[in-house]
């Protein structure tokens, strides 16, 4: 119930901020010549913003709710266009996700557990470079460094022209191949912080009197830390990995434009720049929703984390 | 420990399963050189991807290109931009002109005249019986007929201050033939039938209207609706036999009658709608003859006739009422711009719709039936490509054929001996405008003075790596349009202090130029996310500080720039650019009925000369006398100066060596030709006959 609360006042507020902002959708481009002021006032009646905000409002998540919001850049329905391009970033943020909540452990709490030494700095000084550095650059060498030696092509989400003949498995392969570099490119940013959550989360517990104790009953130190210490730093982890499920529909449209991928964040952000209002209301709504069911979905693993943690 | 040992191999298996499809994925060098059907492959990229393939509703740049491959338009422009025909073979232009019988005004020599005696008067007239100036004698010269019209009532709803009941009911009328358009026929006429005859304050009495309405209101009513005279130029284009849309239904007469009836169709909501405003009526006279006439002079009209042709067999009102049932939608809010037809449109042009990826890319296959016979390109691809370092590294790799080239890479591309360069002026211009609204714009010579004080070389070198033109007015510098014996203004720092002198602005003792103790003192704004007008902006307000103006300088984000500052005219001078058209119709930035909030000629010129020069061409169908008044149009506002007119840019493309023009000599033998650009720069104009080689060639004609 309070959620549903909460969504109604994020659908308001967003809808405020869309509608309030300057600009108008580049279908009532104001600075076209060819534009008279009575096919203006036309568009404005058909897309309803003649109407007090009000009415527009419960117009819009009218349409929504039955699923009948159409986009004003080509008239495809909202849900469709967002259902084909959630299933292209899909791809991408499973792997990338996988990558980062692995990998991210290990390399945190090896670091820990040699604070200070060579093999510390040395991660603590990529980790650095990795979140300073921004991910285009590295998205733009990576794309030239491969392109150069290896004489493949990278962007897409598939081989362009790739004669739609080609065996299933090739076909499949060459998918895999183009997932690669976007993926792991996001995920190396994921790593960069993350790792540094493990690494002061485990330096906390490191000194804890159970970390001792086990210690102490004579444990290899992999049993300490990946079991006893590990699970008790978790906590913090889990509210983030809720908040990772709008990730989901928002993408990344740094990666995705270079990367040429359809995926959802490019969706959003063009939708921003033509002020695609449906587009944009629609993502907005949805992600909300996502945030919603994250926070439910981390309650819950906080209960698994923590047996002391109840509902 | 199991958990370490998942976290550690789960990602690196997963990577290296990753890595190995490297071996499964084909290379460049298999996908162009080593693949002979990329060669019939023309492929080339793009920022955007398209939004409606369908000619009366897209409004983006990347939807025009598909577009123009899909479809086709009566009439395009040819290598000296002046008109050809496509669908239609020819066409010819005359008009037919009517007025209503003025019983009370004096004609000269024969007083008061009624119906009948006023067609025997122009009659004579006409055969030379009655002895004229020489402008009336070219006019009447141009009369093929004269016709003598009943008096007709009718009557119709409009809405006007609410809903408002007309009746009009017109006296008798003349109706003259014109073989060609005269815009100053009646205004000639006036020689021989009086200042009088044409009043147009009677036109009110041939209305009534029900409820009354205000004077000014009903004025405009009875302009519109029973007008004194009327111009009505009539276009008639003769189409070409056999020529099918890509279904193999023959396209006729009829669909060009659709298309304007689905452009004007209020449910379809075309951005096209202006441009047949002026339509009064499009008839399909036989299967091959297309007349369209028009309610007023408007010699752009021809120009919006090179718009693709829709096929009514796809469109008309069953086609989309049964696509209509089938998807589940309500018919009667069903319209084109619903239509599937938009994703997956039909047309006539050289090139047959394929596949449509959102984002991705879209394909077109060669159109076989082609009436000028099939493109020599198989395949047509439209790859969406956001980003233009990638397009570049996918030019470099072979997988694009052309790559429009940054500025700074000009000098470089332009040398490489892989690829054939091509450049151009663009037809858009960057300007800066002041508000003469304001003090001390109100004065031409500061304006001039201003102009003056900025070394615009220096921009174009510095700032457009060179690759800009200077401009001095508003038209397109490649048509005749364009006055070239004005020069632009002149680097005078020196000249200017003096114009501003003479304009009361002295150079005060902190070097600051003041007049009546007030310092030249203003704001120079621009918009955010165009660097080239920021760099503009920093370089004119160094300028402008050397000669002692004291400049702020603000960069305001799009919206807030447009609603804010520019459509309530609340700004001192503004960096903009506009977009131009070939067509020369200036009316809406240029004219003095366009000065209000909200409309384009934001920055308030205001000259009667350049008015009735701006009615004047858009009103000529002749093209030597259209060029006459827009070089004096171009003059009045070079002498003016409500713009400094900085630059026009230019623009450089490259594809790859192997791409030729492929011909046929006398024999039948394939000969192949450089692809050379026409006069305005457009290489692409004989894109039909374009084909990619597998050598690079020795060309007979190379040098």
């Amino acid at each position: 119930m309070q959620k549903i609360i909460t969504l109604f006042f994020v659908s308001v507020v967003s809808f405020l901020i869309i509608h309030l902002a300057p600009g108008k959708p580049s279908q009532i481009d104001p600075m076209n010549p060819k534009f008279t002021p009575e096919l203006v006032e036309r568009f404005k009646k058909e897309f309803h913003l003649d109407k007090p905000l009000h009415v527009q409002y419960a117009l819009f998540y009218k349409d929504l709710l039955v699923g009948r919001t159409v986009s004003w850049k080509d008239n495809q329905p909202v849900l469709t266009k967002i259902w084909e391009r959630f299933t292209n970033s899909l791809p991408l943020f499973i792997v990338g996700t996988i990558i980062t909540w692995t990998l991210s452990f290990p390399l945190g709490i090896s670091s820990a557990l040699k604070r200070g030494g060579a093999y510390d700095r040395g991660v603590t000084f990529f980790s650095y470079l990795l979140i300073s550095i921004p991910g285009f650059f590295f998205a733009y060498m990576l794309i030239i460094l491969v392109v150069s030696w290896l004489q493949v092509p990278v962007i897409g989400m598939e081989t362009f022209g790739l004669s739609t003949d080609s065996p299933a498995l090739s076909a499949f392969m060459d998918r895999l191949w183009h997932l690669l570099l976007p993926s792991v490119l996001g995920a190396s940013g994921g790593i960069a912080v993350l790792s540094r959550y493990v690494r002061s989360q485990m330096l906390e517990v490191q000194d804890q009197d159970y970390v001792r104790t086990a210690r102490a009953k004579g444990l290899s130190s992999d049993q300490v830390y990946y079991k006893h210490a590990l699970r008790n730093a978790l906590l913090p982890f889990v509210t983030m990995f809720g908040l990772i499920l709008p990730g989901l529909i928002g993408g990344s449209v740094i990666i995705e434009s270079i990367f040429s991928w359809p995926g959802m964040g490019r969706m959003a952000y063009e939708a921003i720049l033509a002020r695609d209002y449906p587009v944009i209301l629609t993502v907005n709504f949805i992600s909300a929703v996502l945030v919603l069911l994250g926070t439910f979905i981390s309650d819950v693993l906080y209960m698994v984390v923590d047996p002391r943690i109840r509902l | 420990m199991i958990v370490k040992r998942i976290l550690l191999v789960a990602p690196l298996v997963l990577t290296a399963f990753l890595m190995q499809s490297y071996f499964w994925v084909p290379t460049y060098e298999e996908q162009t050189k080593g693949n002979p059907a990329r060669l019939t492959d023309y492929i080339t990229a793009s920022i955007g991807d398209a939004g409606v393939i369908n000619p009366i509703l897209s409004a983006d740049s990347a939807s025009s290109q598909i577009e123009s491959m899909i479809f086709e338009g009566l009439i395009d422009r040819d290598e000296q931009l002046r008109f050809r025909g496509r669908i239609a073979k020819s066409w010819e232009i005359h008009e037919e002109a009517y007025f209503c019988v003025n019983e009370e005004a004096d004609v000269p020599g024969i007083g008061r005249t009624g119906p009948g005696d006023i067609v025997r008067f122009l009659e004579r007239a006409v055969r030379g019986e009655t002895s004229v100036g020489a402008r009336l004698r070219a006019t009447l010269d141009a009369v093929e007929s004269i016709v003598l019209i009943d008096p007709s009532e009718s009557e119709l709803n409009i809405d006007i201050d609410g809903p408002t009941r007309v009746k009009v009911s017109l006296p008798h009328r003349v109706k003259l033939v014109l073989s060609r358009v005269d815009q100053d026929l009646f205004k000639n006429l006036e020689e021989i039938m009086g200042a009088e005859y044409f009043n147009e304050a009677r036109s009110e009495r041939f209305i009534a209207t029900e409820p009354s309405l205000l004077p000014q209101s009903r004025g405009a009513v009875a302009a519109i609706h029973a007008p004194v005279y009327e111009h009505n130029p009539v276009i008639t284009f003769h189409l070409r036999e056999g020529v099918r849309f890509h279904d193999g239904h023959p396209l006729t007469a009829e669909d060009v009658r659709f298309t304007y009836e689905a452009i004007i169709n209020p449910k379809s909501l075309s951005p096209r709608v202006p441009d047949y405003e002026p339509v009064k009526a499009v008839e399909a006279v036989d299967p091959l003859t297309v007349r369209v006439v028009y309610k007023r002079l408007y010699s752009p009209a021809l120009g919006t006739w090179a718009m693709g042709i829709l096929p009514e067999h796809l469109l008309n009102d069953k086609a989309l009422e049964q696509e209509a049932l089938r998807r589940g939608r309500d018919p009667a809010k069903f319209g084109i711009r619903q239509s599937e037809f938009n994703r997956r449109p039909v047309g006539s042009g050289p090139f047959v719709f394929e596949e449509w990826r959102s984002d991705q890319f879209i394909s077109l296959a060669a159109f076989e039936n082609y009436w000028e016979g099939a493109p020599n390109y198989k395949r047509y691809l439209f790859r969406i490509i956001p980003d233009i370092l990638t397009q570049e590294m996918e030019f470099y790799a072979g997988t694009v054929d052309s790559y429009g080239v940054q500025p700074h890479q000009v000098e470089r591309l332009g040398a490489d001996k892989r690829y054939q360069s091509f450049s151009g002026t663009a037809f858009g211009y960057t300007y800066i405008g002041y508000n003469m609204r304001r003090s001390p714009f109100e004065d031409a010579r500061v304006r001039r003075a201003l102009g003056m004080a900025i070394d615009v070389d220096k921009i174009i070198e510095f700032v457009l790596y060179g690759q800009g033109e200077r401009i001095t007015g508003p038209f397109v510098k490649q048509t005749d349009y364009y006055n070239t014996s004005i020069k632009p203004l002149s680097y005078d720092p020196e000249g200017a202090l003096k114009l501003l002198s003479d304009a009361g602005w002295q150079r005060g003792k902190d070097g600051r130029l003041e007049k009546d103790g007030k310092k030249l003192q203003f704001t120079l704004i621009t918009n955010s996310g165009n660097d080239l007008r920021k760099a503009a902006l920093a370089v004119a307000q160094d300028a402008w500080k050397r000669i002692g103006v004291d400049v702020r300088t603000d960069v305001v984000e799009w919206s807030v720039f447009i609603q804010e500052r520019i459509n309530k005219l609340d700004f001192d001078a503004v960096i903009l650019g506009w977009q131009m058209g070939i067509e020369p119709d200036l009316y809406q930035i240029w004219h003095s009925s366009q000065v209000d909030a909200n409309r384009l000629n934001f920055v308030g010129f205001k000259n009667s000369e350049a008015d009735d020069l701006i009615v004047r061409i858009r009103q000529e169908y002749d093209h030597s006398k259209q060029v006459e008044y827009c070089r004096r149009l171009h003059e009045i506002i070079a002498e003016e100066q409500p713009y400094t007119f900085l630059y026009v840019g230019r623009w450089t493309a490259v594809l790859d060596r192997r791409i030729v023009i492929k011909g046929k000599d006398s024999r039948g033998n394939a000969v192949y030709r450089k692809i050379r650009p026409t006069k305005t720069g457009n290489y692409t104009f004989h894109f039909n006959k374009w084909i990619k080689l597998n050598e690079a060639p020795v060309l007979l004609d190379e040098g």
